[in-house]
């Protein structure tokens, strides 16, 4: 009973600790690997600042307290206060995007060219995460559209797995028609959109 | 029939703990350095590259650590030492158009740069920190939270 007390003292403490606990934080905007720089808004119970121009930074003094507005930092702060998170970024995943020829199984000529190059490519990276993503136009409903993906998808990975990759780092999805190269409205053909990406990361 | 009881009830117990393993990983590890831990369902679990990494797991550096991963969707994260991070949310189901991703950063430094689930819905990306959050609209930002 004592001991429980004892407990339940000690469990109260390290609640108000943690509830009395103030933090600070800041954003910095970078660009992207291509060059292109978006935008963030950060917010809180203050307000809000947006930042829009790289290297800019947006200090939150505290939970309650509006964000500052966006000051430039040189990149010796920024390298500072984030070189070894940006020390380790990785590089993007590659993505090779496969092709069948119309109405078959069978894939295009480049397609099967570039399969070829999905393992040396995992060997390369040291990876052992590759998606094999099934993909469609928007002709046919949904869930069709998701079952033909998957189809093409898993011929895929048999393709891979039968040139040497492990399967052990295969996994397979369909994004049916919901994830297209190219927009389009519903139920338009577009064979960019037919494909399969397969995703070494 | 003792022993099927015996054998529901232990498949009952289990059934909390396989959970995760069940559900798709959200992304996986790609680089560590120095002290890094994965925490599973109040589990450590080791952090290598390749280590599948899962809705709801804590990932956290030690003061001489750094870590980097890769999501489902092509995000990328890179925490800094002295970090912890947890992904509360990701659904990356365009088939169905189910998209959604909050990531939360408790203390430390992060790097992020946003994938396919911000490009096909910004709106469904959260950023979220003690002390603000943050709105993504495609792009690469780095962030640092620590105590005042």
């Amino acid at each position: 009973m004592k001991a429980r007390g004892i407990f339940l003292l000690c469990a109260l403490a390290l609640v108000s600790l943690t509830s009395c606990a103030r933090n600070k934080g800041m954003v910095v905007l970078l660009p992207d690997p291509d060059g292109k720089v978006g935008r963030v808004v950060v917010s809180n119970k203050g307000g809000t600042q947006v930042l829009k121009n790289a290297g800019h930074m947006v200090e939150v003094p505290d939970a309650d307290k509006a964000p500052l507005p966006p000051v430039a930092m040189d990149a010796g702060q920024i390298g500072r206060n984030f070189g070894e998170a940006m020390s380790l970024v990785p590089p993007p995943p590659i993505h090779f995007i496969l092709y069948f020829k119309t109405d078959t199984t069978e894939l295009t000529e480049e397609s099967r060219k570039l399969l070829a190059q999905v393992l040396p490519t995992t060997v390369e990276r040291r990876s052992t995460d590759v998606s094999v993503v099934g993909h469609t136009d928007t002709t046919g409903t949904r869930e069709y559209n998701c079952n033909l993906g998957m189809e093409r998808a898993l011929l895929i990975k048999k393709i891979l797995v039968s040139l040497g990759s492990d399967p052990a780092y295969i996994e397979v999805t369909s994004h049916g028609e919901g994830n297209p190269l190219v927009k389009t409205a519903d139920e338009v053909p577009e064979p960019r959109n037919r494909r399969v990406e397969v995703v070494v990361r | 029939m003792k022993i099927l009881s015996v054998m529901i009830g232990t498949l009952l117990l289990l059934a909390p703990l396989a959970a995760p393993a069940a559900e798709a990983p959200v992304g996986s590890v790609k680089a560590v350095k120095g002290t890094v831990s994965i925490i599973r369902v109040a589990a450590a679990v080791e952090a290598k590259s390749g280590t599948r990494v899962y809705r709801n797991d804590i990932l956290r550096t030690g003061a001489d650590g750094s870590m980097s991963m890769v999501f489902r969707d092509d995000t990328l994260l890179s925490l800094g030492p002295g970090s912890e991070l947890t992904v509360n949310e990701f659904v990356f189901s365009p088939a169905d158009g189910k998209l959604s991703m909050v990531t939360r950063l408790l203390k430390g430094s992060a790097v992020y740069l946003s994938g396919i689930i911000a490009r096909l819905s910004p709106e469904s990306v959260r950023f979220e920190t003690p002390v603000a959050n943050i709105g993504i609209r495609g792009t690469m930002f780095a962030v640092r939270v620590d105590p005042e």
